[in-house]
């Protein structure tokens, strides 16, 4: 095997390739928003006692953590507009799509974490008078969410990596740049090898952080 | 003047399980009022019954002259709001075997929270308010500790101070004592003695007989949901008429 590793590929573009940095944490950071906002609610619904709120969020969950997440990227995007006739861009489209994705992940992880609540906090707040929803935003999530970050990193790190399926529907992430990149200048090795490591750091900051959130809540514990 | 709390043929059964079977009771104004029995005898749960915190299958209960679990108005009763149920569940105390102090929240946090939330009390008259009732408990040297950092004796005593913040009527006390160490029983025991000659009404599920005898006023036994024998404690403990009674009571004593 005779390759000699061209460095120069990398340092000469690599304005061109780290501009797919911008793309990459847009697309994390929307389906993150997307996420949270909709796997509350989700995760509320799916422990309601109530079947008609309960059965909905179950339904839904299944549905996204049980098909491919390349598959809902490509149904949302050529599908969808077919079904209703909103076009979107592929940033959007795909944005949404992973923020669907990811609302289902973050939904159990909701559910696990407020049913690790002890069920006496419930009972304390709520014979001092507090309302479900004083109970819920005061009590329950403040504690749930501690012993949600773990898996709620896991989550951000998984979708940082998810978010490089967006290149398949032409959205220029980071793994998009590379792929121009390796075909114009025929240095698969280099490019590839280069934004595996900017994946990395990007995760790894993002696990030493929350490691650092995690011991600075654990005071009170 | 009517009782403090007015329980009315009250059932309730776990699926085919029954719990309570027709409890009536009369607890008046000041007056400290002890369950006793055995495990699975229905104490906690009237207890729960009282502040809803469990329906009741039948049968009616009041506090204060407010009904608890519908709402009465001229003499028709409909099911009653959640904001209603809140207001009067603001009015009961409880204190939990297992203290269920919020465990993100200092101790001064744990108090000052409900007045906060259910009463609108401005943050500066809670904390003042939480210092004060911590103070009361002999804790006022421990406002910012969290629950984890204290021993069981204290957390309790906290327990005790963030129902008191609400002003309430009535304490209802869920075994205060039984997860505590033997030495840290005394500091809660005082601490509800002091409650009850400040003119406290209160229920108290305990397994403490020396407490129930010094400060109750009345002892309820119960077994298997009902209300077997009541009387003062002279009356229960030294001549008690129901053979259950008796080996109960023979068996803790």
């Amino acid at each position: 095997m005779d390759y000699s590793l061209r460095l120069h590929v990398v340092t000469d573009n690599w304005v061109f390739l780290v501009s797919g940095i911008y793309a990459t944490l847009a697309v994390t950071l929307g389906a993150l928003a997307i996420g949270v906002a909709l796997g509350l609610p989700t995760g509320m619904a799916r422990l309601s006692r109530r079947r008609w709120l309960s059965m909905p969020a179950i339904g839904y969950i299944e549905v996204f953590r049980n098909t491919p997440a390349l598959v809902q990227l490509i149904w949302i995007y050529y599908c969808l507009p077919i079904l209703t006739g909103i076009n979107m861009s592929a940033s959007v489209s795909c944005t949404i799509a992973l923020g669907l994705n990811a609302a289902a992940y973050i939904a159990e992880i909701f559910r696990a974490g407020i049913q690790a609540v002890d069920r006496g906090q419930v009972d304390a707040a709520r014979s001092v008078g507090m309302s479900y929803f004083q109970t819920l935003r005061k009590v329950i999530l403040p504690q749930a969410v501690r012993r949600m970050i773990p898996a709620f990193v896991n989550e951000t790190v998984s979708l940082v990596k998810y978010s490089s399926l967006v290149s398949v529907l032409g959205v220029a992430d980071l793994t998009y740049q590379a792929q121009s990149l390796s075909t114009t200048s025929y240095r698969p090795i280099e490019v590839f090898t280069f934004i595996a490591l900017v994946y990395f750091l990007i995760c790894t900051l993002l696990s030493y952080f929350a490691r650092r959130l995690e011991l600075r809540m654990a005071v009170s514990d | 003047m009517p009782a403090m709390v007015r329980v009315e043929k009250v059932s309730k059964a776990y699926g085919s399980l029954p719990v309570l079977r027709d409890v009536s009771l009369e607890v008046n104004a000041g007056e400290v009022v002890v369950l006793i029995g055995g495990s699975g005898s229905g104490k906690t749960t009237l207890l729960r019954c009282i502040n809803r915190l469990e329906t009741v299958d039948a049968g009616r209960i009041w506090v204060d002259g407010v009904r608890i679990g519908a709402t009465e108005v001229n003499g028709h009763e409909r099911p009653e709001t959640e904001a209603e149920l809140n207001d009067k569940r603001s009015r009961i105390g409880m204190v939990f075997q297992r203290f269920n102090l919020f465990s993100h929240m200092t101790a001064l946090q744990n108090v000052a929270l409900a007045p906060v939330m259910v009463q609108k009390m401005n943050s500066t008259d809670a904390d003042a308010l939480a210092r004060r009732l911590l103070q009361k408990v002999g804790l006022g040297d421990k406002l910012g500790a969290y629950p984890s950092r204290l021993s069981g004796g204290q957390q309790q005593r906290i327990g005790i101070a963030r129902a008191l913040a609400m002003n309430p009527k009535l304490m209802l006390f869920d075994e205060p004592t039984s997860a505590l160490d033997p030495e840290l029983v005394g500091e809660v025991l005082d601490t509800m003695r002091k409650l009850s000659e400040e003119g406290m009404t209160m229920i108290v599920v305990t397994h403490v007989m020396g407490f129930a005898r010094e400060v109750g006023d009345r002892i309820l036994f119960l077994e298997k949901g009902v209300i077997l024998e009541q009387g003062t404690p002279e009356e229960m403990f030294t001549r008690p008429q129901n053979p259950r009674t008796r080996e109960f009571l023979s068996k803790v004593l």
